[in-house]
C-alpha cells in the first residue's frame, strides 16, 4: 500500500460485542471522513465507543457492519499488519524482553525486507528525532514513563505508516510532561503529515490537539468539527456539557411569555423568543466565562468557594439548589457566603430542548456581537 | 511497644525452629542415603547406625553396575525425561496460550474437561494405556512412555494461568507490527514466560523421572529400563540389595539437582516489568 494518499472513510460502522447472554452495541451508525494528513481527535466519556472505533480502524476488532476504507482501499477485512497503520497504546505495550533498539526495529524486521543494517539506520534516525539515542541498549523497565512513551512513539514512526492511531497515549504521564508531549506530538504530526486518529477522554487535550474533534457518546457520534465550532456551536446539551472546562452551567427554566424563570429566583427577559416558540420549558446553558459579576441585579447567587488561579478566579456558587460556576477577573474576589449579582449577554446564552437535548440556540448565532463584547471587556 | 517486640521475637523463634525441624526432616534421609551408599552391606544394618561415610562406594557401584547395567538405565531415563520435558513444554505452553488469549467455541468446557482428567490416577490409566500401546505395537518403546502425558493437564493449567498475565496490548502491538500468531507466541509470549517455563520444566522432568508403575508395565527388556524400573530389580524375593539401591538412588537425584541449578537463573522475578505503564 502506498503511503501519503490516505484519507480514512468510515461508513455505517457498527460494532456489537456478543457474549453468551447479551449483545452490547459499542458503536452504531458511525459515518466519518478523515482527510489525508488530518489530526482527528475522538473524544467522549468512558464507554462511549471511541476506543472501539480506533480498534476497528486498526483491525484489532472485527467490524459487525459497515466499512472502513483508506484512500481507495477497503481495509474492513484486512489484518492489522496489512493496513499500513501504526498504533501507540495507552500503556505503551513495549516488549519487556527486548532492548529499546529491538522494540523499535521489531516491526521493520517482521514486515519489511530491509537488511539489518538498514533497519539499524532507520531505528537510529528515529531515536535521534525523539531524543532517545542514548537509550537504545536499555530494556523498557530501566526507562522512565516519558522515555517509554517516546519508545512507543518511535516504534510507530519508524514504520512510516500511512495512518497513526493513538489510544490515550498521554494519560499515564504527569501533568507537566503531558503538556510538553502534547506540543511535541502535534509538531511531530505536522512534520510527518500522517493522518492521525487520536483517542482521549480529556476534552482539553482534544481541543488543544485536534484539527477536528469528534465527540462520541453511547456509541453514537454526536458532532464532528473544528474545536472552536464544537465549543461555540454544540449540536446538543451533551456536547455543550462535555466540551469546556470548567463545564457549562446548565439548568431548567420555565418560559412565561418572553421571560425565562429558573432556580433560585433566576429570571431573564429574552429579546428574541424565536428559538423557544411553542414550548414552555427549556434547558439553559451559560459558559462560566460569560458571567460578569455586577451589583444591583435581579439574578444573584451565593458564593460557596473561590478558587484563585492567578490569572483568573473561579467562583463556585449556588443558585437556589443549583451549583453554578463563574470564571472572572482575578480582581473580583468575593467572600465565601457573600451574595453576588450575575449578568450575561443574550448572545452568550445557549438553549436546549429539555426532552431531546438538541440545541435551540447557541453562541455562534451571534459571533460578531460576541467578539465585539469580548474586545470591549 | 516492648511487649510487641517480645512477642515478635518469640514468634520468630518458633518460626525458625519449625523451619529448622522441617529442613532436618527433609535432609536427614538424604544424608543417610548418601552415607549408606558408601557402606558395605554388613555395616549398613548395624546399630547404632554409622553417621559418617565409609569407603565402599565404588565397590557398591561396581556390584550395582554388574547386576543391572545402571548406566544404561540412567541414559534411558535422561533421554525419556529430556524429550518429554521439551515436547511437553511446547505443547503445554501452546495450549495454555490458546486458552488464555484466544476466544473460541466451547473454550471453557474444553479447558475444564482437560483439567478434570487430573482426578484420574496413573494406576487407573496403566491397563488401558498398555492395551492401547500394545495395539499400536509400541510396547517396549520410549515413545509409549513419552506420549501419553505429553499434553500434561497440570502444565496446561499452569501455563494458562501465567499466560493470562501477559497484557493483551503487548500481543496486539506485535500484531500491529506484523507478527503472525505463531510469531506472537514464540517471540513475545514465550520470552516473557521464562520463569514459568523453568518452573514447569522442573515439574515435568521430575514427573517423568519418577514415573514407575507405567514404565514397569510398558518396558519389557532390561536394556530399555528407566532408573526406577531398574532399581526395582534390586528388591528380590530373597534379598534386598540396600547398598546398591542407596548408590543408585544417590546418583539418580544428581540430574535433578543439576537441572535445578541450571534453571534457577531463570527464576528472575519481574520479567514483565517495564512493558506496561500502570
Amino acid at each position: 500500500m502506498e503511503s501519503n494518499m490516505e484519507g480514512i472513510t468510515i461508513t455505517d460502522l457498527k460494532k456489537v460485542y456478543e457474549s453468551d447472554k447479551q449483545a452490547v452495541v459499542a458503536v452504531e451508525d458511525l459515518n466519518i471522513t478523515i482527510d489525508d494528513g488530518e489530526f482527528l481527535v475522538l473524544v467522549g466519556p468512558s464507554g462511549c465507543g471511541k476506543s472501539t472505533t480506533l480498534r476497528c480502524i486498526a483491525g484489532l476488532e472485527d467490524v459487525s457492519e459497515g466499512s472502513i476504507t483508506f484512500g481507495e482501499t477497503d481495509v474492513t477485512d484486512l489484518r492489522p499488519s496489512n493496513r499500513d497503520v501504526a498504533m501507540v497504546f495507552q500503556n505503551y505495550a513495549l516488549y519487556p524482553h527486548m532492548t529499546v533498539k529491538q522494540n523499535i526495529g521489531f516491526g521493520l524486521k517482521l514486515s519489511t525486507k530491509l537488511s539489518s543494517d538498514e533497519i539499524d539506520a532507520k531505528v537510529e534516525s528515529v531515536a535521534e528525532m525523539l531524543g532517545i539515542s542514548e537509550l537504545l541498549g536499555d530494556k523498557p523497565k530501566a526507562l522512565s514513563g516519558g522515555q517509554q512513551q517516546r519508545v512507543a512513539l518511535g516504534r510507530a514512526i519508524v514504520r512510516e505508516p500511512s495512518v497513526f492511531l493513538m489510544d490515550e497515549p498521554l494519560s499515564n504521564l504527569d501533568a507537566k510532561l503531558r503538556s510538553e508531549m502534547r506540543t511535541e506530538l502535534q509538531e511531530l504530526q505536522q512534520d510527518l503529515a500522517v493522518t492521525t486518529v487520536y483517542v482521549t477522554h480529556d476534552q482539553t487535550e482534544a481541543m488543544a490537539m485536534g484539527d477536528r474533534v469528534a465527540v462520541m457518546n453511547g456509541g453514537i457520534l454526536q458532532q464532528v468539527g473544528p474545536p472552536e465550532d464544537i465549543y461555540r456551536d454544540p449540536v446538543n446539551e451533551f456536547v455543550a456539557d462535555f466540551i469546556g472546562s470548567p463545564s457549562i452551567n446548565l439548568f431548567t427554566a420555565d418560559i412565561e411569555g418572553s421571560t425565562l424563570r429558573g432556580p433560585g429566583g433566576f429570571s431573564y427577559e429574552l429579546d428574541d423568543t424565536t428559538p423557544v416558540k411553542n414550548i414552555d420549558r427549556v434547558r439553559v446553558g451559560i459558559r462560566p466565562e460569560d458571567f460578569t459579576v455586577v451589583e444591583d441585579t435581579k439574578n444573584s447567587a451565593t458564593v460557596t468557594v473561590v478558587e484563585p488561579m492567578g490569572n483568573e478566579n473561579f467562583l463556585y456558587m449556588t443558585l437556589g439548589s443549583h451549583e453554578i460556576t463563574a470564571r472572572v477577573d482575578p480582581a473580583i474576589r468575593p467572600q465565601e457566603g457573600e451574595t453576588v449579582g450575575l449578568s450575561f449577554e443574550e448572545t452568550a446564552l445557549y438553549l436546549f430542548d429539555p426532552h431531546s437535548g438538541e440545541s435551540l440556540k447557541t453562541k455562534s448565532d451571534s459571533v460578531d456581537v460576541e467578539l465585539s463584547t469580548t474586545v470591549n471587556d | 511497644m516492648r511487649e510487641e517486640q517480645r512477642q515478635n521475637a518469640v514468634w520468630m523463634f518458633l518460626t525458625y525452629t519449625f523451619v529448622l525441624v522441617m529442613v532436618l526432616v527433609m535432609l536427614v534421609p538424604l544424608y543417610w542415603m548418601v552415607v549408606a551408599a558408601t557402606l558395605p552391606q554388613s555395616e549398613f544394618l548395624q546399630f547404632p547406625p554409622r553417621l559418617f561415610p565409609g569407603t565402599a562406594f565404588f565397590e557398591n557401584f561396581g556390584a550395582l553396575q554388574g547386576r543391572i547395567n545402571f548406566l544404561q538405565s540412567v541414559g534411558n531415563s535422561v533421554i525419556i525425561a529430556v524429550v518429554y520435558t521439551v515436547l511437553s513444554l511446547l505443547l503445554c505452553s501452546m495450549a495454555g496460550f490458546a486458552f488464555a488469549k484466544y476466544e473460541f467455541k466451547y473454550k471453557e468446557k474444553i479447558f475444564y474437561t482437560i483439567l478434570a482428567t487430573l482426578v484420574l490416577p496413573i494406576q487407573l490409566l496403566v491397563i488401558p494405556l498398555f492395551l492401547l500401546m500394545a495395539q499400536m505395537g509400541w510396547t517396549n518403546t520410549f515413545l509409549a512412555i513419552i506420549l501419553p502425558w505429553a499434553a500434561n493437564p497440570i502444565g496446561i493449567f499452569l501455563m494458562r494461568q501465567n499466560m493470562k498475565s501477559i497484557p493483551d496490548a503487548l500481543l496486539e502491538s506485535a500484531r500491529m507490527d506484523g507478527a503472525s500468531e505463531f510469531q506472537i507466541f514464540y517471540r513475545i509470549a514465550l520470552p516473557t514466560m521464562r520463569s514459568s517455563l523453568a518452573a514447569l520444566a522442573i515439574i515435568l522432568f521430575l514427573f517423568q523421572w519418577d514415573l514407575f508403575l507405567y514404565p514397569l508395565v510398558i518396558l519389557e527388556t532390561p536394556d530399555m529400563y528407566t532408573i526406577p524400573v531398574a532399581l526395582a530389580q534390586l528388591t528380590g524375593a530373597q534379598r534386598i540389595y540396600y547398598d546398591q539401591i542407596m548408590v543408585a538412588a544417590s546418583l539418580a537425584i544428581l540430574p535433578m539437582i543439576l537441572l535445578f541449578l541450571v534453571l534457577q537463573k531463570q527464576f528472575v522475578s519481574g520479567i514483565l516489568a517495564g512493558s506496561l505503564k500502570e
